[in-house]
This record gives structure tokens, C-alpha cells and sequence, in this order.
């Protein structure tokens, strides 16, 4: 019988992957004690996968998938619920095809050459020095440390026992990479820490964990070889040498992949993934508006916090951002047409006419459409989600006997506009007191449908948008956002949330006053993202592992 | 020249600065008129069938040109089924195994050497139509047709419109093409070719706009009409209709602008007859041009507008359209086409030979509201209103217009 190539590694590949992945000390959503050594994981997520498959082995690789599931929001972020991933079968076994086809793609004829420093004395051979001197430096950029003796001597037995059986060197060597790249010390962030010498009941991480942490903190990826370096020189331990990195990487253009990771992470972009605007009754709501829209609130972000180095809270009354012609056309705003036809979507900067309506980050179709039902807007959602996910508050769920009949009538002529039908709620005391915190917010964004498109009437009553923030009156969804932009809640959460991010979990007592300290000064001073991203990564307690973390259980 | 707003859309970081000539342009125009831009959703033949159009039958589509082919071969209809049900199977042959040549597609493109020869033709006689008989086909009659009064007079061969009354229709196009299957529909359905053939373009072909320019635009009064071409292309909505409130840049080439004097009274919209030509870039229409040129729009309360356009029209225009479609999309006879074209014209005598070589005709048009701006994205006409119901109630922002 004759095999394909790809079937001859699979056939190769089964049992040996069941070896690799067992054999491994692997103890996923739990926190192993090795002796004084502390182990915990984070697993990567689809997108850093990808990056670090493109940092590791070129851009020309091509990731054709996504092998990770959706993962799970704690403490307001998927990088905390992160730390409570395992890996299913299926996904080891989607993850095990995702290897199988980038080891095939590394390992071509055409690539094998410039990715691998030795050749084989015999391609149909195993050779064991050039085996083992490619898996001991595809595994310092896989597993983000050394490999030990033991791991080499491992993966070159499944290249030698591929080998044999199918007959190439090549192949065996795509065997042996298949195996590491389904190896948790690729797919998990595996930070190693041991006890504080210099704080006694603190653990600090190892220095290769520090790379890691560091890595994929501001650039959502692998360390690069630079970082590795200085964690294999020891340097990283070190205050001057930590600060070396971390002033490279910060001035580095590749800060823009962490700062849209984080974004993407802390807005809930993982909507996207379930969004179901219904573009029966919102036409203009197609797929490339949708990922238009997703890309514009990452470029108007990137650009201000990074091109134009202005302050986080201007986010949210900036007349400045970035349009396609679909998201014009969605906006109801002209704007400048350079390209004449095909190519790539043109994006052009784009600033509102003053007094616009639309303004900020909330006027923008991500966030409008991310908190909305398929067929209607919703006030409450788009305030729960200015709470929960800008102000770091906590909204309670609601009772489980809650009467939304008269909330979804949208076409109720009696009620005709939201604000009429969620008087309801508002008036019931058991209700009450939640959706004061959110509707108010969320009524002054009803001139936005549930697509984003601008409109003054709904049902053909006109949309009041007044409210009350904080004690003050507003008009309209300009005024909430110059009195949302002045409240220090949206800037102390930014700076929890990027904390919280960088280290996986939620920031113990000492670390919030030291965040407290830190978002004071930061706000004195403009709440500039890389001077938070300097600042949070040159701390020393960024780098510990509580020692009592009860929740990793 | 319309007046125009002129206002620089804001480019960050910011041109503030425009030019002094703009500056005046701006202030002239700020003071009178307002435009209003459409970007044109779709084009086609105007139809319009009742008892009356064809009392003899209608010419059929495809199958039935070949099998009429076959029979003038001297073939019973019986044997003509035959032979052009087999097509796809064996060639064409009749019952005695001969290659039939008449059945066969012509145009767009079919292919004409060895056994495939039409009579001996190794040529495809669809590029030089003449050469074979006129198949006299049904022509469109009765008293109704779509259309403009182009000439202003009432004469032996005018229509009368079946929705306004107006008589005196000059529509010679529509006797040539109204009883093929193809043509005889009525709104909303569309002429199979070209409604294909524009669907299958729209999203690589720059888009036509349309600007009225006047005092008031909701009160009746003078107005000036422009048709320009786009550098860009429309965009689609969820349902794949073209989406209103989009932005299209202007083709500064004059080639395709055509400007005319105009009306609007109880919200419809008429010019003053004159010249348009507009370079098309479709499967259909590499360009579109009328002499004294006539249109009647309906400015609809959504914002869009709908009607028709017309005027006399080069015949040789549309039989270039319909060949090079061919006769599989097209599903008439080129030969019979040609000749009627040829037949029915009405106007513009060719010097030399005296026979016309224009047309008179009429297209309907679909246009929804979007923005003009020139090159440099300078404003030129505003996109007001919501466009057609399942567009999205988008509301501009730059409105000069209460709404």
C-alpha cells in the first residue's frame, strides 16, 4: 500500500505523540510543586499561537486554522481565564493537525535549507548531531528555555524511530517538531518561579519565565532572540538588565501587537467570534463592516495611544479615527477617495466635523454592535459593558424571573421608544437598582442603532438621550463622554486591567497599592500607554507568583 | 457649471487650508444652492408588456431562434427538436448523422472553424449580421410603451406611457426587442441579460452618479442635473443591493460628464433635452449615449430616485451590446435584432447611405443617495435621506437639507 507524505507522518506520528505529550510533567489548571520549584500555566491564545509560529519559523508559514477554543473571562479578561485552561482530546487533536501541517510547511524541500543550519550525511538516515542541534534550537523558540538532555535525547528518538519507519530524515525531524509543537510547554505559558530570597513568602519568576511573561505582556508573542539571551545571561534578574529589554521593547513598532492583543482582550472583542447582527433588518451591518468596524477601533487606538502618544481618556471624546468606504457609508459621512478600484480595503484618517454626534470609542460600530441584540440596541447591555469593562465594576445578573415581554416589544406603539419600555425596570425596585447604574449610560447611545447607524426617532417618537452622571446632567452622548473621560474609575481600570493581563491573574493587596500609587501619578501626568507599559514592566512584583493562590486550584 | 457645495471634508492632521478659489467657491455657493448625490443602483432596457404588445406571440427565447434556424435549413420542426436537443450531446446532427450548421449559438464569443461552420460561414456571422436573411421576427406593437416624448410631437409610430398618459412616446427600441421572452417583462422584474450582466459588473465597474443642484430641493424649481462617472465602486449591502450613503470620488476626465438644465415639479424631475454619453466598463454597457436626451425622475421620499432616461441612441450601440454578450445570455437572434435595429430607427440619416443610424429608446434607472467629492475629497454633492427601506436609515451629517 502506498502512503502520501503527510499520511506517512500521521501514521508515523500517532503513537509517539501519545508518548510525548504523556511523558511530559503535565499537570494542566493545577499548580505543581517540584520541590521548591512552582509551576503555573497560562495557555496561548490563537493569536499568539499564530505569533509565535511566525516569530519562530517566518511570515511565510502560513497557520491554516485555529486549534484553541473559546476560552473564559475572570476578573474582566480572557488572559486571567487563561490560567483556568486545559487542553481537551479534540483540541490536542486539532492542535496535533495545526502541527502536522506547519512541520510539513517548515520542513519543505524549498524551506528545509534556510531553517535548518546542518545537513544530513544521508537524507534517508537518521543523523543524529544535525537531529539533535535542530531540535535543541527549534525548542529554545518553542518551549521559550533550553531543552534539557533528557527532552533532546526524547524528541530525537521519535526523529530516529520516524526515521526508520518511513524512511527520511526529514520526515523524522517533522515527527520530532510535531511533538514539541503539541507539547504543553508550547501551547501553555508554563511560568516556573521559586522562593523570593529577597522577600521572604513571595516566589519570583525564573528568568526564562520572565521572557515569557515579558514577551507576550507587551508584544503578544514569543521572546525574541535578544530576550532569551538575557535570560539565559541571567541579566533579566536584574533591575539594569530588565530595564534594557523593556526600553527596547516599549520604543519597539511591535508594541502595537501587544496594545491590540490587550485592547481586543479588555473590550471584548471575543464578541465578535458570536456576533449575529441581524443584516435583514441593519443592511448596511455586512461581514467587512463587521471586520472593518473591529479594525477600526484597534487602528483609532494603536494611533492615539502609540503615533500620537496622546492620553487614554481622550479615547473617548476624540473627533479623530480611521473610515473604509463601508464604514462611511455605515457612519452616513463622506470621505476622500484616492483608489480608483480593487486592492486592499483603503483606510483613511478621518476626523468629525466638530460638534458631531459621534465621537469617541462608544460611537463607534464595535462597541454599539458588540452590545447590542441581534435585532435591537440595548441600553442595558452598552451600559453593563461601559461598567464592567471600562470602570472595572461589577454588574449582578439579573433575577432569574425577570419579565422582558414588554422590553423586546420594540414595535409596541404604545411604548415606542426604549427608554419607554425599560421604565418597567426602573420603576420595579427589584430591578431597579441595577439598571439605574446602566441604562442611563446606555440611553444616551440610542441614537445609535443596533448596527451603529445614526437615527433621532425610533418608531417615529424622537430618542431622549439626557441622563445623569455622577450627580451631573447631560444631554446627549457627548456630554456623557467628556464627564465619563474626567471620572478616575475609567483610568484606575485601565490600569488594573493591563496589570492583570501582563500577570494572568487578579493583582494582590500589595500590588493594588502599588497600582493605586501608580494610576495617581499616571493621571497627573497624561495617561500615556508606554510610559503604563514602562512602568508596569519594570516592577519587580509584576514578576512574583503569590505564594498562597488559592483560586489556581 | 453647477453650483456646488464645496466644503473640504476633514482629513486629519487636518488640511485647513484650502485654496482662495475654493474659499470663494464657498461662500458663493453657501449662500444658494444645495446637490444632492446619487449614486445610479441599476440600469436597464425600460419594459412594459400588456395584451397588446405582441397580438401574434412573442419570438421565444433561445431554443426556439434555433429550431426556427434549423427549419429554414429545410428540417420539419420535428426533426429541428431533434437536432438542437442533441447539441450538447453530439454537435447538432439530424437523423442521418449530418452536422447541422445553422444549429448553432451566435455571439459572445462562440467559436466558428472546421465542422463547427455555419453553412460554410467559418466566420461568425454575428460580427457581420448581414450576410444572412432577416428571420423577421415579431416586433412589440399596441398603444402602450415606456419612454419620452422625444421629439415633441405625436406621430403614426409614438406609444402612449401606461403611467403618466403622456402620448407622443418615442420608443422605437422597444418595437425591435418587446416580444422576445427576455424583454417582455414588467417591473419588478428585470430583462434577464442585462439585469445579469449589470449584477455581474456592478462591483468591478466605476459607478454612474447623478447631482441635482438647486435653491430647494423639496419645493418645485430650476435645477441643474449632472452625470458623472466615479474612480470607485459602489458597495454592496446584505441584501446585494447598492448601499446607500457611500462616498464616490468623481472622474475628473470629462469624457462622461453630461450636465443639463432641469426641473423638478411635484417631485418629479425633468431635463431639457441635450447630449449624454457615459463610458460604461460593464459585461453590457461599454458606454451609454443619447442625443437630445430626456429623463423623467421620481424623487421618492426615502431619498432615492427612480424612472427613466432617453433619448436617440446609436443602433449599432446595442447590437455591439447584445453580440457581445452572445446569443446564450442573450436569448435572442442577433440576425433578427439586426435587422429590426436597423429597421426601426428613427433618427440622425447617415449623410451618404440616408438611413438613420440612431435609435429612439428609454432605461429605466434606480439611484439611491450618496456623497460626491473631487479628487482632493472635497465635498460636491450631499447624500440625503435614507435611500430605498431595506438600506439602513442612515442620516447624514452634512445636510444642507431639512429632513
Amino acid at each position: 500500500m502506498n502512503f502520501s507524505f503527510a499520511q506517512k507522518i500521521k501514521l508515523g506520528l500517532k503513537a509517539s505523540l501519545v508518548l510525548a505529550v504523556g511523558s511530559l510533567p503535565f499537570n494542566l489548571a493545577a499548580q505543581t510543586s517540584v520541590n521548591e520549584d512552582q509551576i503555573t500555566f497560562v495557555r496561548l491564545t490563537a493569536q499568539q499561537y499564530r505569533n509565535s509560529i511566525r516569530d519562530i519559523f517566518g511570515e511565510s508559514i502560513e497557520v491554516n486554522g485555529n486549534a484553541a477554543s473559546i476560552g473564559v473571562r475572570e476578573a474582566g479578561l480572557m488572559a486571567v481565564g487563561g490560567r483556568r485552561l486545559s487542553l481537551s482530546a479534540s483540541e490536542v487533536e486539532s492542535y496535533e493537525v495545526l502541527a502536522l501541517d506547519i512541520a510539513s510547511q517548515v520542513l519543505s524541500p524549498k524551506r528545509r535549507n534556510t531553517l535548518i543550519a546542518c545537513r544530513p550525511q544521508d537524507e534517508n538516515a537518521i543523523d543524529n548531531a544535525c537531529a539533535g542541534e535542530f531540535i535543541s534550537t527549534v525548542g529554545l523558540h518553542l518551549f521559550r528555555r533550553p531543552l534539557s538532555e533528557a527532552e533532546i535525547e526524547n524528541y530525537s528518538a521519535m526523529a530516529r524511530a520516524a526515521t526508520d519507519s518511513l524512511g527520511g530524515f526529514y520526515v523524522g525531524l517533522q515527527a520530532a517538531l510535531v511533538g514539541m509543537m503539541v507539547s504543553p510547554e508550547f501551547l501553555f505559558r508554563i511560568e516556573r518561579s521559586t522562593p523570593n530570597p529577597e522577600t521572604p513568602g513571595t516566589r519570583r519568576l525564573d528568568a526564562w519565565s520572565r521572557a515569557s511573561r515579558l514577551s507576550y505582556f507587551l508584544w503578544d508573542t514569543t521572546p525574541n532572540p535578544s530576550l532569551l539571551a538575557a535570560a539565559q545571561s541571567g541579566d533579566l534578574m536584574f533591575e539594569d538588565g530588565l530595564n534594557q529589554q523593556v526600553e527596547h521593547m516599549v520604543a519597539s513598532p511591535r508594541i502595537e501587537d501587544g496594545l491590540r492583543a490587550f485592547f481586543s482582550d479588555m473590550l471584548a472583542f471575543d464578541r465578535f467570534d458570536t456576533l449575529d447582527i441581524d443584516t435583514t433588518l441593519y443592511p448596511k451591518f455586512t461581514k467587512n463592516v463587521e471586520d472593518e468596524a473591529r479594525e477600526q477601533t484597534l487602528r483609532t487606538i494603536s494611533d492615539h495611544l502609540l503615533n500620537q502618544e496622546a492620553d487614554y481618556r481622550d479615547l473617548f471624546d476624540s473627533r479623530k479615527t480611521f473610515l473604509t468606504p463601508a464604514l462611511a457609508a455605515l457612519y452616513g459621512v463622506p470621505i476622500p477617495i484616492r483608489q480608483e478600484m480593487g486592492g486592499r480595503v483603503p483606510w483613511v484618517p478621518y476626523e468629525y466635523p466638530e460638534n458631531h454626534i459621534r465621537v469617541g470609542l462608544l460611537g463607534q460600530a464595535t462597541f454599539l454592535s458588540l452590545f447590542s441584540h441581534p435585532g435591537a440596541s440595548s441600553p442595558t447591555l452598552r451600559g453593563k459593558a461601559v461598567r464592567e469593562h471600562l470602570l472595572c465594576q461589577t454588574i449582578p445578573p439579573p433575577p432569574g424571573d425577570v419579565d422582558f415581554s414588554l422590553v423586546r416589544d420594540t414595535d409596541n406603539l404604545e411604548f415606542r421608544t426604549v427608554r419607554d419600555r425599560l421604565s418597567e425596570h426602573r420603576d420595579n425596585p427589584t430591578c431597579a437598582g441595577c439598571h439605574m447604574l446602566m441604562d442611563p449610560i446606555g440611553l444616551a447611545l440610542e441614537v445609535f442603532d443596533a448596527s451603529g447607524v445614526y437615527r433621532t426617532v425610533e418608531n417615529g417618537a424622537p430618542i431622549d438621550t439626557s441622563g445623569e452622571w455622577l450627580g451631573q446632567e447631560y444631554d446627549d452622548v457627548r456630554e456623557l463622554a467628556r464627564m465619563l473621560k474626567e471620572d478616575p474609575t475609567l483610568t484606575s481600570c485601565l490600569v488594573q486591567r493591563a496589570y492583570s493581563y501582563g500577570t494572568a491573574r487578579e493583582p494582590t493587596r500589595a500590588e493594588v497599592q502599588w497600582l493605586n500609587t501608580t494610576h495617581s501619578q499616571l493621571r497627573s501626568e497624561g495617561m500615556r500607554w508606554q510610559e503604563l507599559m514602562q512602568r508596569i514592566s519594570r516592577n519587580p512584583d509584576f514578576y512574583t507568583v503569590p505564594e498562597a493562590a488559592p483560586k489556581e486550584n | 457649471m453647477a453650483r456646488r457645495i464645496r466644503r473640504r471634508i476633514a482629513i486629519w492632521p487636518g488640511i485647513t487650508v484650502a485654496l482662495s478659489f475654493s474659499l470663494l467657491t464657498i461662500s458663493l455657493s453657501s449662500l444658494a444652492a444645495e446637490t444632492r448625490g446619487y449614486v445610479i443602483s441599476m440600469v436597464h432596457t425600460a419594459t412594459y408588456y400588456d395584451e397588446q404588445t405582441c397580438p401574434d406571440g412573442t419570438n421565444g427565447s433561445r431554443p426556439d431562434v434555433l429550431i426556427r434556424r434549423v427549419m429554414n435549413d429545410g428540417y420539419d420542426r420535428e426533426e429541428a427538436i431533434r437536432i438542437v436537443s442533441s447539441l450538447r450531446i453530439n454537435g447538432g446532427r439530424d437523423d442521418e448523422g449530418n452536422l447541422v450548421g445553422s444549429a448553432i449559438v451566435l455571439g459572445g464569443g462562440a467559436s466558428f472553424d472546421g465542422d463547427q461552420s455555419w453553412n460554410g460561414f467559418d466566420f461568425n456571422p454575428a460580427n457581420v449580421p448581414g450576410v444572412l436573411p432577416d428571420p423577421m421576427a415579431h416586433n412589440a406593437q399596441g398603444r402602450y410603451a415606456i419612454g419620452l416624448n422625444l421629439n415633441d410631437e405625436v406621430g403614426p409610430n409614438s406609444w402612449e406611457h401606461p403611467h403618466t398618459g403622456e402620448t407622443g412616446i418615442d420608443n422605437q427600441m422597444w418595437r425591435v426587442l418587446g416580444c422576445w421572452d427576455v424583454y417582455y417583462v414588467n417591473k419588478p422584474v428585470n430583462p434577464y441579460n442585462e439585469g445579469i450582466a449589470w449584477d455581474t459588473s456592478v462591483d468591478a465597474m466605476p459607478a454612474w452618479l447623478i447631482s441635482v443642484t438647486g435653491e430647494d430641493l423639496n419645493s418645485d424649481g430650476d435645477v441643474t442635473v449632472t452625470f458623472d462617472r466615479a474612480i470607485n465602486i459602489p458597495l454592496r449591502d446584505s441584501y446585494g443591493s447598492i448601499m446607500s450613503g457611500a462616498t464616490f470620488a468623481v472622474d475628473s476626465n470629462p469624457r462622461s460628464h453630461s450636465e443639463f438644465k432641469g426641473r423638478i415639479e411635484n417631485k418629479i424631475l425633468t431635463i431639457e433635452p441635450g447630449d449624454f454619453y457615459m463610458q460604461g466598463e460593464s459585461q453590457f454597457y461599454p458606454h451609454l449615449q443619447f442625443t437630445e436626451t430626456q429623463l423623467r425622475f421620481e424623487m421618492k421620499q426615502d431619498g432615492s430616485m427612480e424612472g427613466h432616461i432617453g433619448g436617440y441612441q446609436p443602433w449599432r450601440d446595442y447590437y455591439h451590446y447584445l453580440s457581445v454578450r452572445g446569443e446564450t445570455d442573450g436569448m435572442i437572434d442577433l440576425i433578427g435584432v439586426f435587422y429590426d435595429l436597423k429597421r426601426f430607427a428613427d433618427a440622425k440619416p447617415d449623410p451618404v447611405t440616408g438611413e438613420n443610424t440612431a435609435i429612439s429608446a428609454a432605461y429605466f434607472i434606480e439611484a439611491v443617495p450618496a456623497f460626491h467629492v473631487d479628487h482632493n475629497g472635497t465635498l460636491l454633492a450631499d447624500s440625503v435621506g435614507i435611500g430605498p427601506e431595506l438600506s439602513g436609515p442612515a442620516v447624514s451629517q452634512y445636510s444642507t437639507v431639512e429632513q
